[in-house]
């Protein structure tokens, strides 16, 4: 079946010796299939965004014929779109370190401490996934106007924040859990206080749950058009999924001028989830040992 | 009382410590290590509760109440109806197909995209040339927005629009349908273009499962002589079975509330063929003004949701609590 | 132990304090300086509005805002800020939500008809019978703003509901404008044989169904019996089953595009208006909005000379006017103090004028105007016809389910596109079983 075959690993991921495995044939079909059927679609956003909309009316499929680079150029001059990655940056980061913070603090809470009422804690959290939100859209929408916080930011991030929590504890607190507590005592005998413990060895071995937390979060938040369509009203503080309404008028759609929109949109996270991938594989694995 | 149970009593470390330390100063070192447990505590747990039960949880109670209201969102709360809302919803033969195309839904998403997403993971988990673009271009869906995820495909899927143009040209001709507008496969339709958006989500949190399977037991079993397949099956998807049972929840809980993507496809028809609980609620209590509602369906499924999560708790994820492998091996 | 009862403490006064927050809205006021929705009348006598429309693009936008300058020049006391919102979210999300809270915006889009009564409801919509008694009489339509015999809104643009059709295909094939509703069939014969759709329609969005429905109701009942009906919520009259009946035969002839149930009506160029555009379809029954959305969804250049309008088609020998026509139209209500209803109302008088009404139909598109004599600004040969036909109705009828209130006319509405998808069931009696509401 498959060769085994030592090799000494380079790289980041290598304080020991990594098996290469041979790759059965097979598997690389399927990837090229899953890719294929993963990457079209997204071409096809790019690519529309290549062409005028009577293009696009002509024919579905098909390269631009002609090839124009003006919806892409247009939103790159307009100072909107920029304003608009502005905010949904601003917004996007807040959100994201809120609920890192925020969810990592209360997910050691709920897996390291045993206290009475902590799985009444913990399901409290989990029931808030298990609603649709759009239903609670008008008492919060009171709640923002009491507070002051429409038309803002800020009045954004953090009900975007609050909603981010319940998946952060669901994938957060096993992976917190499934830490061995060995390595807690050992870390206190050696004289370390709890924070630091906690600080200093169970977060950054959680790093792979905790990046992927922290993507979620951000994707979920960079992606939201609900939260943002309830609390803004200044079309200076859109994000960029309210931006993307701006390319339909009252009766119909610029459908090129949307797809290069969402094309240029889709970076920011894109790029984001480049930068977290490194973290995702980086060597937790060995530390975890018995 | 030995380390390890105390330690899994969850008494802390103090208790631990103590058992070895002897004498009249153990009464207050006791006292005061308990209340700064305590202080600990709140200051971890405080700050996210507050947030979430002031912006989220609270609302969820306020738009529950409106629930047993007959009211259309405009001026006061004047008309309560106790539970009409609930049974007008159940006894709406549109109701009920909303709900089989849920469960539907769900289902196939578990069953499918399961040992789909956990193959796809295992293979990007290993190191191979691409496997970084691999992994962003797979990832790469979830990125974008549902609604335009949903305006994309409606191009794709239109009648003689790009899909048919594929099969044709790959003389496929006859597999040629009305994916939108054919009642009978709308469902079917919904569920491929869902699979597409989300799957890349899973198998990033799949790999990140894949992070805590320790390669020296890999090694060790390969040694002893076991084939890649085994080492997969006794060892790998064992170890990443905590990160399925989450998967597995999160998985449940999204296909039981999908909107978005339905909704712009398809808006839930023609004629209720592809209606989701969500889109229901959303064409039946938030377009047609009828909030209270629009309420009670969110809280008929929320209570869909919570009994799976209870059950799911109780008996797939709780064995978490007793212990991953890895502390046994240790 | 100790720390989950702190943990609890903590937790109750969130609540008391949030929810005591969530739930006092509305009752008091509060002062004017918050950022949402409407503004605030300082001691001066100055009148800041909020005005909420759906032009968030040209040419309707450039058109709005020259309208807000030359008002406020002529009212120096008086600013209005403009804020375009997308008309989905505007209609099913904004408004609702501004109403409910406190500060709605001083002026806002308003379709009318049952829907208005409902948001009158909420106490937060003027009533300025008074402020616009002096010369609403002039206005047309005006009578679809009104609730319990007050004006809450008054109309700025109004659209009427026919066939928009390609006159080079019409040509082409050899078939001339039918008048009555067997020329129609025998057109549609004629155009499938030469490979055209004959009638494209968006059934996915469902309410393009409900105007034939709603056409074929006003052929067959006269219009005091769907007056009636709709104030009941109720079509259970003989009538409305003749209609049921004859849509039904006339679904039989196979009339519409491949695919036509998931076809939606403005979207991209696969929608009904982007068939007619680009020539696979012949005809839709469409508003008078469908122009706008063809140039939106098709590089088709000739699209002004192509099109042509004609009226829904006459049924001989039934009951009801064979000249009355579907339609509706855009206007604004009012909210805020009795000053800025004031100076709403007179925003408003404004936008009715005839330079402001010559804007909005002419560069402006925007339909039918609201008073005679703007209707020689429509550019549009197609929609010039429309507006003649149009003074020449017997009368107008608002779109059934903006005349209902909001829910019985989204089960109007689904009741009518079940029945397009499953031409089996009883129409007649899902229609009279369809406005009731628990």
């Amino acid at each position: 079946m498959a060769a085994v075959t030592r090799t000494e690993a380079s790289g980041y991921a290598g304080r020991y010796a990594q098996r290469r495995w041979t790759v059965i044939p097979g598997t690389y079909l399927v990837a090229i299939v899953a890719v294929g059927l993963t990457v079209v679609p997204l071409l096809l956003v790019v690519v529309n965004g290549f062409r005028t909309n009577g293009d696009i009316n002509n024919s579905a499929a098909g390269l631009p014929h002609p090839w124009v680079a003006g919806n892409y150029t247009s939103i790159l001059k307009s100072a909107s779109f920029w304003e608009f990655l502005g905010n949904s940056a601003l917004i996007s980061v807040v959100a994201t370190t809120l609920t890192l913070v925020l969810g990592s603090m209360a997910a050691l809470a709920l897996s390291q401490y045993e206290f009475r009422g902590r799985e009444f804690c913990y399901t409290v959290f989990v029931s808030g996934l298990l609603f649709p939100i759009g239903v609670g859209a008008l008492p919060l929408y009171l709640l923002l106007q009491r507070l002051g916080l429409l038309d803002n930011q800020f009045g954004v991030a953090i009900p975007e924040a609050a909603f981010g929590l319940p998946i952060t504890m669901i994938i957060l607190r096993p992976f917190l859990r499934a830490i061995p507590g060995e390595l807690r005592e050992a870390a206190l005998v050696d004289g370390a206080s709890r924070f630091r413990f906690f600080v200093q060895i169970l977060l950054p071995l959680a790093k792979p749950a905790l990046v992927t937390v922290g993507l979620l979060a951000f994707v979920t938040s960079w992606n939201q058009y609900f939260v943002p369509l309830l609390v803004l009203q200044t079309s200076s503080h859109f994000t960029l999924p309210l931006g993307t309404y701006t390319f339909q008028t009252q009766y119909s759609q610029n459908v090129a001028g949307i797809f290069a929109f969402t094309a240029m949109s889709m970076l920011p996270a894109l790029g984001a989830f480049v930068f977290a991938e490194r973290y995702l594989v980086a060597g937790a694995a060995g530390a975890v040992k018995g | 009382m030995s380390r390890n149970t105390a330690i899994e009593a969850g008494l802390g470390p103090a208790a631990t410590e103590n058992s070895v330390a002897a004498g009249p100063l153990r009464a207050p070192r006791w006292r005061s290590q308990k209340l700064r447990k305590r202080a600990e505590l709140t200051i971890l747990l405080a700050p996210g509760l507050i947030l979430f039960v002031g912006f989220v949880f609270i609302p969820i109670l306020i738009a529950a109440y409106y629930s047993f209201f007959n009211w259309s969102g405009y001026g006061p709360l004047n008309d309560p109806i106790g539970f009409k809302n609930y049974s007008y919803a159940f006894k709406d033969p549109a109701f009920i197909h909303a709900i089989e195309h849920t469960l539907i839904l769900t289902v196939a998403s578990v069953v499918i995209q399961g040992p789909l997403s956990i193959a796809i993971a295992l293979l990007l988990n290993r190191r191979f040339f691409g496997r970084g673009f691999l992994r962003t271009v797979i990832f790469a869906p979830y990125v974008l927005p549902p609604a335009v995820t949903g305006v994309m495909w409606s191009l794709i899927l239109q009648p003689s629009g790009f899909m048919d143009q594929v099969l044709k040209s790959l003389g496929l001709g006859g597999l040629v349908q009305l994916w939108l507008a054919n009642v009978h496969l709308t469902l079917w339709t919904n569920f491929v273009v869902l699979t597409w958006q989300y799957i890349g989500f899973g198998i990033v949190l799949l790999l990140a499962g894949l992070q805590g399977v320790p390669n020296e037991l890999k090694e060790a079993a390969a040694i002893d002589g076991a084939s890649p397949w085994q080492v997969t099956r006794r060892i790998t998807l064992p170890l990443l079975a905590p990160t399925i049972r989450i998967w597995g929840f999160i998985t449940v809980v999204g296909s039981l509330q999908i909107f978005d993507i339905v909704w712009i496809l398809t808006a839930g028809g023609p004629a209720g063929s592809s209606s989701t609980i969500s889109t229901y609620m959303y064409s039946e209590g938030v377009q047609a003004t009828d909030f209270g509602f629009a309420a009670a369906v969110a809280v008929i499924l929320f209570v869909f949701c919570f009994v799976f999560a209870i059950f799911y708790q109780r008996y797939a994820l709780s064995r978490d609590t007793r212990g991953a492998l890895t502390r046994a091996v240790g | 132990m100790r720390s989950s009862r702190a943990l609890a403490a903590v937790a109750i006064a969130v609540t008391t304090v949030t929810a005591a927050a969530a739930c006092s809205s509305g009752g008091s006021s509060s002062t004017g300086s918050s950022t949402t929705g409407g503004s605030s009348t300082s001691s001066s006598g100055k009148v800041t509005l909020t005005w909420w429309n759906n032009a968030t693009n040209q040419p309707l936008l450039g058109v709005y805002q020259n309208a807000i300058k030359g008002f406020e020049a002529s009212h120096p006391n008086i600013t209005i800020t403009d804020v375009p919102i997308q008309n989905e979210l505007l209609q099913d999300t904004k408004i609702p939500l501004a109403l409910e809270g406190n500060n709605p915006p001083n002026i806002y889009q308003q379709w009318g008809g049952g829907v208005l009564a409902q948001q009158v409801t909420s106490g937060k919509v003027d009533d300025i019978t008074s402020d616009v008694s002096s010369w609403i009489s002039g206005i047309s339509g005006a009578s679809g703003w009104t609730a319990d015999g007050k004006q809450y809104g008054v109309p700025v643009d109004l659209h009427v509901v026919g066939f928009w059709y390609r006159k080079d295909i019409f040509a082409k094939v050899g078939i001339s404008v039918p008048t009555t509703l067997a020329q129609l069939e025998s057109d549609d014969a004629k155009l499938r044989a030469a490979g055209y759709a004959p009638i494209a329609v968006g059934s996915k969005d469902r309410w393009p169904d409900a105007f034939w429905w709603e056409y074929f109701a006003l052929r067959d009942c006269p219009q005091s019996t769907i007056t009636s009906a709709i104030k009941s919520q109720s079509f259970g009259d003989s009538c409305f089953t003749q209609a049921s009946t004859d849509m039904a035969a006339f679904l039989k002839t196979n009339p519409f595009q491949t695919g036509f149930l998931g076809t939606s009506s403005q979207q991209g160029a696969g929608s009904s208006a982007g068939l007619v555009a680009s020539g696979k379809a012949a005809m839709e029954l469409q508003g008078d909005w469908d122009p706008s959305v063809m140039e939106g969804v098709s590089t088709n250049k000739d699209l002004s000379t192509e099109l042509g309008w004609f009226p829904f088609p006459q049924t001989p020998g039934s009951a009801g006017s064979q000249t009355a026509v579907l339609g509706g139209g855009d206007g604004f209500s009012c909210t805020g103090t009795q000053a800025q209803a004031q100076a709403c109302a007179e925003f408003l008088q404004y936008l009715d004028s005839p330079t402001v009404q010559d804007q909005i139909v002419g560069p402006g598109a925007s339909g039918e105007p609201v008073i005679s004599s703007a209707v020689s600004a429509i550019t549009l040969p197609a929609t010039q016809t429309a507006a003649a036909y149009f003074k020449t109705a017997s009368y107008e009828q608002l779109y059934f389910d903006t005349a209902l209130e909001t829910k019985p006319g989204q089960n109007l509405d689904t009741a009518i596109a079940n029945y397009f998808s499953s031409p089996t069931s009883s129409l007649a009696a899902a229609i009279a079983n369809s406005p009731t509401t628990p």
